[in-house]
């Protein structure tokens, strides 16, 4: 039987070795009827594919798996439900600009377009959640089509691609033998950048800060970026998919911006007069009221993607291109010590407490006190809601892939998954999903391939039984109508992990956080950590919607 | 409203024309009008798109020309009475 399949090259057999080409050597995946011919050649691949307990959970830890490595994540899926189930983690990665190839089985091009059984056009569905997407109808294209896959995954600005492969076409062998491939030329020609109309507003500004997005992280050019800032001794914040890239110590660093900025951060940004924002996009969570934000700023926009300029913020400079070299190219010293030492003052002024009074557990207490004690090059990652926003406050961050976490798209249910795809990518590094109840339910079922691969992933639940940031705005912005918020019901969490071999603690009181931490950290595999929090605790500060950035609410 | 015609050369590939309606759409740009036609013999599209809106055209130039198959765009000033008539 072996002998049978190294003399043939199905299309099924071809897609692993182009993947190997490509140096993939782990995918996640669930299979199913119309892509059964990959699995079945996945059998005699080298290629190590990670079961997961559904699709989603396969999205999104491949979408883990390639923001902790920089690599592409790979996921598989069946057609109709399995195809479907992926859209959420490619609509993810489109978001977060994250590289992907997802590769879905599809029904014979005899029987597409007949609506057969799990048959749907996701070739379709892919057009709005995608960076691009393919159809392979014609055995000969199928190489030429994976090549180019993750060519334009990683191009420019990055993104996930789906190649949609009908069953009649991985099972046709193929007439040649694999092909070599070159990488795809950037067909975008950007313009020129000004760099000396840009050092000209750097000089002249008296009230500059740096204003840093994940696209740093992105263009692997966080060194780059903490040179500039050496440089230039910018005070600098962060939006969400930033963190990390600014070093978390350093004296100008004011932290994150936006909704549930600092303070002293949203203060500097809406009395600079030259905002520098470095592969970032002026997302709404960050602007706050658009018109009212850093109302008295010049703009230098560096970025990749020609169409982030001036799209939400008229830039009066664009620095197009690659930040490795770009960033260098405008690393001048600049005279503003009045400023630092104004956004200085501030930062100490409005820095985080954590004295919170009474015997219930403070949860950026427990945050701060994590990232104090894990090692180094721990991997965080995140689910969306109250506690996202807390480990962003609250975790000292050292590098962008060091912080997963679903910032465009806010899925909620990314967090677990996208840490087992951490893990795998980085089997030596602790790897830490801050998760909540509400969040974790969402793809709770991928405690099972923790199970299966015995992945030492730490889980910090941050538990009040609601659907907190939800249950906060109907608070704040809904005249307290609570509505389908609360999760008291929930399952007991600790029994819930031990039914999958995970061991478990639930911790209610605040002198028994230290402990409780250290038993985690030290635990030598997977670890659920539920931590009781009061059900009213609020994320603070919060700028309200449409509302600019230095009117925000800080406690009621 | 502004209305706009954009002259778009593409690749002769899959979906190429949904993939500039969706675009179109999302982006928020009403669709007037459409013409388009492949010459075979170089398997280049060629697509006039009308459409119109309250925002700056620069931002759907922008966002069709990040499609992978499009070679270029072109837009036409002041095609308002085109569109209207």
């Amino acid at each position: 039987m072996k002998m049978a399949s190294e003399q043939r090259l199905t299309g099924g057999s071809l897609l692993f070795k182009v993947l190997q080409q490509h140096g993939v050597q782990h995918v996640f995946g669930y299979p199913g009827g119309a892509i059964m011919p990959i699995y079945d050649a996945l059998v005699d691949s080298d290629v190590q594919h990670f079961l997961c307990r559904h699709e989603q959970g396969a999205a999104f830890s491949a979408l883990g798996y390639a923001r902790a490595s920089g690599k592409v994540g790979v996921c598989l899926a069946t057609s109709g439900p399995g195809a479907t189930n992926l859209i959420t983690g490619l609509a993810d990665a489109l978001a977060d600009s994250i590289p992907m190839v997802a590769i879905t089985g599809q029904v014979p091009t005899s029987a597409m377009g007949s609506d057969a059984f799990q048959e749907i056009d996701i070739f379709g569905l892919s057009l709005a959640c995608t960076k691009h997407s393919f159809q392979v109808t014609d055995i000969k294209d199928l190489a030429k089509v994976l090549h180019k896959a993750f060519a334009i995954a990683l191009e420019g600005r990055q993104g996930p691609v789906l190649v949609d492969i009908p069953k009649d076409i991985q099972l046709a062998e193929v007439p040649h033998d694999i092909e070599h491939f070159s990488p795809l030329k950037n067909k975008v020609k950007l313009p020129p950048a000004n760099v000396g109309k840009a050092i000209a507003l750097l000089n002249q500004a008296k009230k500059p800060v740096l204003y840093v997005g994940g696209g740093v992280g992105m263009a692997n050019a966080v060194d780059e970026l903490r040179g500039f800032i050496d440089t230039t001794g910018l005070p600098s914040v962060s939006t969400l998919k930033g963190l990390g890239a600014v070093a978390p110590k350093d004296d100008n660093y004011l932290g994150m911006l936006g909704m549930h900025g600092t303070k002293a951060a949203n203060l500097a940004v809406q009395e600079s007069d030259l905002l520098i924002a470095v592969g970032a996009r002026f997302d709404d969570r960050v602007t706050g009221l658009l018109n009212e934000f850093a109302p008295h700023a010049k703009v230098i926009h560096f970025d990749i993607d020609t169409a982030e300029i001036h799209k939400r913020r008229y830039a009066d400079v664009a620095i197009l291109g690659d930040l490795k070299v770009n960033l260098p190219a405008l690393a001048i010293p600049l005279s503003i010590d009045d400023w630092q030492q104004t956004c200085a003052k501030r930062k100490q002024q409005f820095a985080w407490r954590y004295d919170h009074p009474g015997e219930n557990i403070f949860a950026p207490a427990v945050l701060k006190e994590v990232s104090e004690k894990m090692p180094s090059n721990t991997c965080v990652t995140t689910d969306v809601g109250q506690h996202q926003m807390w480990a962003a406050q609250h975790m000292l961050l050292n590098d962008p892939s060091n912080f997963l976490t679903s910032g465009g798209m806010g899925t909620m249910g990314f967090g677990l998954p996208a840490a087992i795809g951490a893990q795998v990518s980085r089997p030596n590094d602790c790897v830490i999903a801050v998760s909540g109840d509400g969040s974790i339910m969402m793809n709770v079922q991928e405690l099972s391939t923790i199970k299966r691969f015995q992945l030492p992933v730490k889980i910090l639940l941050i538990d009040n039984a609601k659907l907190g940031m939800v249950r906060q705005w109907q608070d704040l912005f809904f005249d307290g109508r609570l509505s389908e918020t609360d999760l008291s019901d929930n399952p007991e969490f600790t029994v819930l992990a031990s039914a999958f071999g995970i061991k478990a603690k639930e911790i209610t009181k605040k002198s028994e956080v230290s402990a409780a931490i250290d038993e985690m950290l030290d635990h030598n595999g997977p670890y659920l950590l539920q931590v009781k929090i009061d059900a009213l605790d609020n994320v603070w500060p919060l700028v309200p919607p449409n509302t600019a950035n230095d009117k925000m609410m800080e406690s009621i | 409203m502004n209305h706009y015609q954009l002259n778009i050369k593409a690749d002769d590939k899959q979906v190429v024309l949904e993939r500039i309606l969706q675009v179109a759409r999302y982006r928020g740009f009403l669709i007037s009008g459409i013409n388009a036609r492949v010459n075979t013999g170089t398997n280049i599209g060629s697509i006039e798109l009308m459409v119109r809106s309250e925002r700056s055209i620069e931002l759907l130039v922008d966002q069709i020309n990040k499609l992978v198959d499009i070679k270029e765009v072109s837009v036409e000033n002041d095609v308002s009475q085109l569109c209207s008539a």
